[in-house]
């Protein structure tokens, strides 16, 4: 491993110079030889809260203190310390004492982590344990279900009712207060990042530079957005009351739904756990998260809702697969919030209708840029192939159909691949890539699929063509001469692709944009204002950045979400807030003796009155208006009796 | 208005659970406290790190004062049922006669003893390890057994479906066993118990208990930190020696009893190994199955009996640290482990602290250290008779078997619990477990843990009108 790779926030109760402590104290226990890796080879360390968790806290502090020292003391020191704490056996009992305490503290840590068989990416843990001839197994025994173990003593049914329960906790705080766990989250994540971003890095394969801009500033600036914006968006509303209801008011309440189960995919872990979540949580609900079993970024989420002090069950993780998000949704959240591809959701559309669960349904794309030939062609080259390629193109908003405009297409192309020549793709440390890798199989896989279709289709290649078509990280693929019968033109490839298709006029271009089962964002290039916002609004999606790309979703004042098989509902903004409220209608009025005109008794003159008077309401006019309060008067005086006193 | 249990017990261990069993069925209402979680065979935890942690009181081992002795403590539903190897032996005549001299109760008499011991025994299975599936760990121990001339026998292990045959590796089951075989409290007596509507309140860690009127207040909070009261007019203390010790001292009882906490046992136990060159694997198959039937053992106040550690145990035991330490734990197959357990004389005391917390003063010193040095003697020449190369002695001292601080008699100046099972100073609050051990009895205490239990159960019965 490289060092500074480890994660040193993997503890809730050491500091990153604590652990790097225990990794110096480790290594000097565990040096390591030909067949055994040294401590700090192993990622044990991350299971380091599997004991601290469990020590009473002044000998947790004690231990911390140490492993402070520790961290600035060179290696052989400390395991001179280590060794000197033997002589305790030629010392009488009190004085050996502390030499005693050490030894067996010191030791006990590092070969409980080591010795423990614990799980690490390389697979240390049951190699250390076959190295030193540990065998022991019980082949009688027949697991139960591998997610219900792992989850060990808790059931969905648990999860669920615990859910519910603490949702009352969290209504009762009032949003000033919660947002208080928001900017504690906010200094906790800006003082973190750089491990919160190698946490990111190993389960995604990202370059540093996406993770950061992305991931990290993108959920702070969420959690800004709901700093400022939060108590104007749910406090309570007044409303207009019509005159046909005078003396009354009307108000709107924002309130917590209850509990919203997240269910994130694996695209960008962070953003899609924190954002949603502490939306969710700032409008009141208990919360529910589900990753997306290929990038847990397991402990990451908990950590991080602990260390900002959220009490037990107000934000629960669950790891697992699809089965687990189904034992979860048959809990009966308050409101399913989904991430991720049409496929999954239509499974978990089918299980929430049938307690009429409500969700929201953020899905995927395959977003149109359209380059006329007044754009500033440099500007737009720049733009689209960032747009294609951030992220390994791993976004459901990435640009996967460039039209450009026939008369400048040889132009852009030549730009374009001028630009796709000097990407640097690596997943690095120092945030000196452009891009990344590709998370998972089963996408690389998909991305080959389009890639030999497109070949095999007439398209030609214009970058990329050394990829093996296995490798995760897959170079930007230049597509030229394209068709819109290719995958790569009409079905999500959710990869670094560029596909260059020509167009002629406006018109043309709109209704193949349009022609596609998604609606979800796209980008309009050009030096003519107008013709912008004319093909803005002709664009069936959800979102439209004009003259940049992917821009809408930088502003986390708007609303985000798609149409067509993009998506149900809105997230992010104040209409993205409010969808995690019950939007609750309060009309106010005095407790009178009044008996109100539309109740019964329905009589023949009450209907007259009625009639003349919603005539007058409704034509208009100083004289109507006069007749409308004369009538309406009548009619008040007229609902006060009964149908005897009427006659 | 709280609602008021006939009985709260304190501690769901192996005489927790008996109790819990035996007083419901006589439609008493009983909630069970206890600080540990509570798990069954497909959730105990499996790595060493969590089932240090989990099962364990101070994260896996407390010391006493001076660090030389380690107390494995169990925090667990099924207690000490859960982490032992089983091994259940009825006390013979000498533990039982010192027990009656000490504390001058008639019933310590093999004759009034084995109705008790009958009943305990019928509750569970109870197995030898066949010889054809011992280890080679165990052959050791027999091999240096006959050519040193001593007697040794097979454990008698409470256990139903070990399975050997299928290569079962029962080291695994020290964390909990798998297969449901051992027969832990929690699987022969807690399922009646529940049955029967005993409260089971897991995670909820007892801090101490008061008196008001009639009524206990026993006041704990549970593992997410809530604070929680409950309300009993009997309270049975079932939390063993430290943990019953521990309850009395920071309930304010000691105010009028200084005796709670002394008296301490814990049959201090010191493991060997000896390295050999061919393969032991001693952690394979059931890897405790001798123990040593010596009378002059006996005298001398010690025994021996075949066993071993899993890794991170081994590590602990093994000294040194670095490449060498790396390279002794590469030979795990190949030793073979002897432990020495003392019948010690010399008892230590259990106190707290002023915010609470349990200290242990105990030691193994004078005719102590000398049982030990005798064990350690016999254990050698065993490895040295079979041809071990080399032999470490373990580097820490480990008490497992935790025993008085609320020691049982008739003399109410010296003893806390009196004949009938109540203490002597609140005749509402009772107590069988092994705090109650009025000293050291040299042989395993789980069987006359239940046996006392299931005494104590009737007896409490008989008092309280109900039986």
């Amino acid at each position: 491993m490289k060092p500074g790779l480890l994660i040193h926030t993997c503890s809730r109760f050491f500091s990153a110079r604590q652990i790097k402590g225990a990794l110096r104290l480790g290594d000097a226990v565990i040096p390591g030889d030909k067949t055994l890796p040294s401590f700090s080879e192993t990622e044990f360390i991350h299971h380091i809260d599997r004991m601290l968790e469990y020590m009473e806290s002044d000998d947790r502090d004690g231990l911390g203190l140490l492993m402070n020292v520790f961290s600035i003391t060179p290696i052989w020191k400390i395991r001179l310390l280590v060794s000197l704490c033997d002589i305790h056996r030629f010392l009488p009992q009190f004085l050996g004492t502390p030499f005693r305490l050490l030894n067996l503290g010191l030791k006990g840590i590092i070969f409980t982590l080591y010795y423990s068989g614990l799980e690490d990416k390389e697979g240390h843990g049951a190699r250390i344990l076959k190295t030193i001839g540990w065998d022991a197994h019980t082949p009688s025994y027949q697991p139960l279900d591998k997610a219900m173990s792992e989850n060990r003593q808790i059931s969905a049914a648990d999860i669920g009712k615990k859910a519910k329960d603490v949702s009352q906790e969290i209504r009762a705080l009032s949003v000033a207060q919660r947002l208080k766990f928001v900017s504690q989250l906010k200094h906790l994540i800006v003082s973190e990042k750089e491990i919160i971003i190698e946490r990111i890095q190993e389960d995604t394969n990202k370059s540093r530079s996406d993770a950061l801009v992305s991931e990290i500033f993108g959920v702070l600036d969420h959690l800004a957005f709901l700093e400022s914006e939060a108590i104007k968006a749910l406090k309570d509303e007044k409303v207009k009351t019509p005159i046909a209801l005078l003396g009354k008011s009307s108000k709107i309440y924002y309130e917590a739904l209850g509990t919203i189960l997240i269910i994130s995919p694996w695209n960008y872990p962070f953003y899609q756990a924190i954002v949603p979540i502490m939306a969710a949580f700032v409008a009141g609900n208990s919360v529910i998260y589900k990753p997306s079993e290929f990038t847990p970024l397991t402990g990451l989420v908990e950590d991080l809702m602990s260390r900002i002090g959220m009490k037990d069950g107000w934000v629960q993780v669950v790891y697992g697969d699809g089965k687990v998000g189904s034992s979860l949704i048959d809990q009966v959240p308050n409101k399913i919030f989904f991430t991720g591809s049409v496929a999954t959701v239509k499974k978990i559309m089918t299980q929430a209708a049938n307690n009429l669960i409500p969700v929201e349904l953020e899905l995927g794309g395959k977003d149109p840029s359209i380059v006329f030939a007044d754009a500033n062609l440099d500007r737009a080259a720049s733009g689209v192939v960032w747009g294609a390629l951030t992220n390994c193109g791993q976004s459901c908003t990435s640009v996967e159909r460039i039209y450009v405009q026939d008369t400048c297409y040889e132009e852009f192309k030549n730009k374009t691949l001028n630009i796709v020549k000097q990407i640097k793709q690596s997943r690095d440390y120092d945030g000196d890539a452009d891009i990344g890798g590709m998370t998972t199989k089963a996408q690389i896989a998909i991305v080959k699929n389009h890639l030999d279709d497109a070949l095999a289709k007439g398209a030609k290649l214009l970058s990329g063509d050394e990829w093996d078509g296995q490798d995760a990280m897959i170079p930007p693929l230049l597509f030229d001469n394209v068709t819109d019968d290719m995958l790569v033109a009409h079905e999500e490839t959710f990869g670094p692709t560029i596909v260059l298709l020509k167009f002629s006029d406006e018109h043309e271009v709109i209704s193949r944009a349009n022609d596609s089962i998604y609606g979800l964002s796209a980008s309009v290039w050009s030096a003519d204002k107008a013709r912008c916002d004319r093909v803005a609004r002709a664009l069936e999606v959800g979102n439209v950045s004009i003259n940049n790309v992917m821009l809408t979703e930088g502003n986390h004042h708007l609303p985000f979400g798609g149409v067509k098989q993009s998506g149900i509902g809105r997230y992010k903004g104040v209409h993205g807030l409010r969808s995690f409220c019950n939007i609750k209608s309060v009309l106010i009025d005095a407790n009178s003796k009044k008996i109100e005109a539309n109740w019964f008794p329905y009589t023949k003159k009450k209907y007259q009155l009625f009639s003349a008077m919603t005539e007058a309401l409704f034509t208009g006019g100083i004289l109507n208006f006069i007749k409308f309060a004369i009538k309406g008067t009548l009619l008040e005086s007229a609902a006060q009796k009964s149908r005897n006193q009427s006659k | 208005m709280l609602p008021v249990d006939d009985f709260i017990i304190i501690g769901a261990g192996i005489s927790g659970i008996l109790m819990a069993k035996h007083l419901s069925s006589s439609g008493a209402t009983i909630s069970l406290l206890e600080a540990g979680s509570y798990f069954n065979r497909h959730t105990y935890p499996r790595k060493e790190i969590d089932a240090n942690s989990q099962l364990y009181w101070g994260g896996g081992i407390e010391l006493n004062q001076t660090a030389n002795i380690g107390f494995l403590r169990p925090k667990v539903v099924g207690g000490g049922s859960i982490v032992n190897q089983a091994l259940l032996d009825r006390f013979d005549h000498e533990a039982l006669s010192s027990w009656k001299q000490e504390s001058n109760i008639s019933f310590f008499t093999e004759e009034q003893m084995k109705p008790w011991y009958e009943k305990a025994e019928s509750s569970v299975n109870i197995q030898e390890i066949p010889a054809q599936y011992r280890n080679a760990n165990a052959n050791v121990f027999i091999n240096g057994f006959e050519k040193l001339g001593f007697k040794c026998s097979p454990l008698k292990r409470a256990q139903s479906q070990c399975q050997y045959e299928k290569g079962n590796d029962c080291i695994e089951c020290l964390a909990g066993c798998r297969l449901d075989s051992k027969q832990s409290t929690a699987i022969t007596a807690l399922p009646q118990a529940l049955k029967n509507g005993v409260k089971l309140m897991s995670q909820f860690e007892v801090t101490h208990f008061e008196r008001s009127g009639d009524i206990y207040l026993v006041h704990g909070k549970s593992q997410s930190g809530e604070y929680k009261r409950l309300r009993a007019k009997k309270l049975i203390l079932a939390s063993g020696a430290i943990g019953n010790s521990k309850l009395l001292l920071n309930s304010k009882y000691a105010n009028t009893n200084k005796k709670i906490g002394t008296r301490f046992y814990t049959h201090p136990q010191f493991m060997s190994l000896g390295l050999y060159d061919q393969e032991i694997a001693a952690h394979k198959g059931p890897f405790q199955a001798m123990k040593s039937d010596e009378p002059h053992f006996r005298v001398n106040r010690f025994k021996l009996e075949n066993v071993f550690a899993p890794p991170v145990g081994l590590s602990m035991l093994l000294p040194g640290l670095g490449i060498k330490h790396m390279r002794a734990m590469k030979k795990l197959r190949h030793y073979a482990c002897v432990e020495v357990a003392i019948r010690d004389q010399i008892p230590g005391q259990i106190k707290t602290t002023t915010n609470g917390k349990v200290q242990i003063a105990k030691s193994v010193s004078g005719e102590d250290k000398i049982s030990y040095k005798k064990g350690e003697k016999v254990i050698h020449e065993i490895f040295k008779s079979t041809g071990a190369k080399e032999i470490i002695d373990g580097e820490l001292s480990i008490g497992l078997h935790l025993m008085g601080g609320l020691c049982i008699g008739d003399n109410a100046s010296k003893d806390i619990v009196s004949p009938d099972f109540s203490l002597h100073d609140d005749k509402n609050i009772f107590c069988a477990d092994s705090s109650i051990f009025p000293n050291a009895p040299g042989i395993n205490p789980s069987l006359t843990i239940m046996a006392l239990s299931l005494m104590a159960s009737q007896s409490i019965l008989k008092q309280s009108g109900h039986s």
